[in-house]
């Protein structure tokens, strides 16, 4: 099971490395949304650092759905996914895999170009660190969630997945800018980086077996 | 000698139309299956209904275990091979095999075996710049990569040259005699040793 885990990482990372619109595209899809904003709205540091944990949080976020149809689709199209079910390996197993590269993709590109966020948008300084605890957490559901958006929306629009999944990531933005506005105005954001690792870890188990029937529901 | 698979009364309905019914068949170690039919008759369907891939309507599958038992799901690894040829045109033909996933450790020396075998000698040239026939070939070298117990193709002769037909001719009977046994698709009989359904 290590060995095919592994085979399932090397092959989809170095299809990702060698289609860079892979996760370059929600990476400048994330920074235009950010460096529009001051453009926008006037460079008024105490408007911008007040609207930033917002700003950041819904360019991720956005930035997030526009890779998460590529989750299961290529697999799809050619065949990759069949060989999977044939394997005799848990399927689940191959979700979580899924969603872990979905996230080095797209996930860990946009918390390194958070930190630039933040200096663009005035961010206070000790807003940062809870701003990428807060991203790690919401941009890994983000993730979680787009496996099940993209498995509902497989052979279909591109754009069936983003609906299906926006409504569903409401929670992580209100908790993800809670954590930051919250720390940017010296209050505790403990509670709301822990209700968003609750939403993580039961999402983990339940969305990720959600994905795996939903993915089962194509084949008949 | 056990049959590997045991076939009992299989039907398959599609949008309220029989696809096919009450079909009877076993699969033994070392000997073929060829389904014939015409376009749209069912015969993608009902190995995709064998491998859990598509859903039967009813009728049982029974799966030979590594003690001689029979179960109602497979117990052992097979190859399958569907219109969609699982190639990643962004691999080489090299990556394409490595990355198959198989019981054993793959081995440079094993993959280019395979690679030889099946006249294959670009092996860094990216899948997505070779021809219909040569990415066939890719999947054709998969073949060898592993024990399999049963093969399922899908048309492996289909946009074939008559070379790369022989060539698969030969491969199926050198596994064959190895135990392996095939469970294949076409409009027409082949040449190759089989039992045939008609659906």
């Amino acid at each position: 099971m290590t060995n095919w885990i592994n085979l399932i990482l090397r092959k989809d990372l170095l299809i990702a490395f060698r289609r860079s619109s892979t996760y370059i595209t929600p990476l400048i899809f994330f920074l235009i949304v950010i460096t529009f904003f001051p453009l926008a709205l006037g460079p008024n540091q105490n408007l911008l650092s007040s609207l930033a944990p917002g700003i950041i949080w819904i360019a991720a976020l956005l930035a997030s759905l526009l890779s998460m149809e590529t989750i299961f689709s290529d697999d799809y199209r050619d065949g990759t996914l069949d060989s999977f079910f044939i394997s005799l390996e848990p399927t689940f197993l191959l979700v979580l895999m899924k969603v872990a590269i979905h996230w080095l993709i797209t996930g860990l590109p946009l918390l390194i170009a958070a930190s630039l966020a933040s200096l663009i948008l005035y961010l206070p300084f000790e807003s940062f660190l809870p701003l990428l605890l807060s991203l790690v957490l919401g941009t890994s559901f983000m993730s979680l969630l787009g496996s099940l958006g993209a498995s509902l929306s497989l052979g279909k629009s591109a754009i069936l997945s983003a609906i299906i999944v926006l409504p569903f990531s409401i929670p992580t933005l209100l908790m993800g800018t809670a954590v930051v506005t919250s720390a940017a105005l010296g209050q505790d954001y403990n509670g709301f980086l822990m209700i968003m690792g609750a939403m993580l870890a039961i999402g983990i188990p339940v969305i990720s077996l959600l994905t795996v029937e939903a993915l089962q529901l194509n084949y008949e | 000698m056990f049959p590997n698979l045991k076939v009992e009364n299989l039907s398959c309905v599609r949008s309220e139309t029989t696809l096919f019914e009450n079909l009877n068949f076993e699969v033994l170690p070392g000997q073929n299956l060829e389904i014939i039919g015409s376009n749209g008759s069912g015969k993608t369907t009902l190995l995709r209904v064998i491998l859990g891939l598509a859903k039967q309507e009813s009728g049982k599958l029974s799966w030979l275990n590594s003690d001689n038992n029979y179960e109602t799901f497979r117990t052992f690894n097979c190859f399958y091979q569907g219109h969609n040829l699982a190639i990643k045109n962004l691999l080489t033909v090299y990556e394409n095999l490595y990355m198959t996933k198989v019981s054993s450790k793959l081995t440079d020396e094993k993959i280019m075996l395979s690679l030889n075998r099946v006249g294959l000698t670009r092996s860094n040239e990216f899948a997505g710049n070779l021809s219909v026939g040569q990415r066939k070939r890719i999947s054709i070298a998969r073949w060898l990569l592993d024990d399999y117990k049963i093969y399922f193709i899908d048309e492996p002769f289909s946009a074939l040259d008559n070379e790369a037909t022989s060539l698969i001719e030969n491969l199926i009977e050198e596994l064959n005699d190895k135990g392996s046994s095939f469970v294949i698709t076409g409009h027409r009989p082949s040449n190759i040793v089989a039992n045939r359904i008609d659906i």
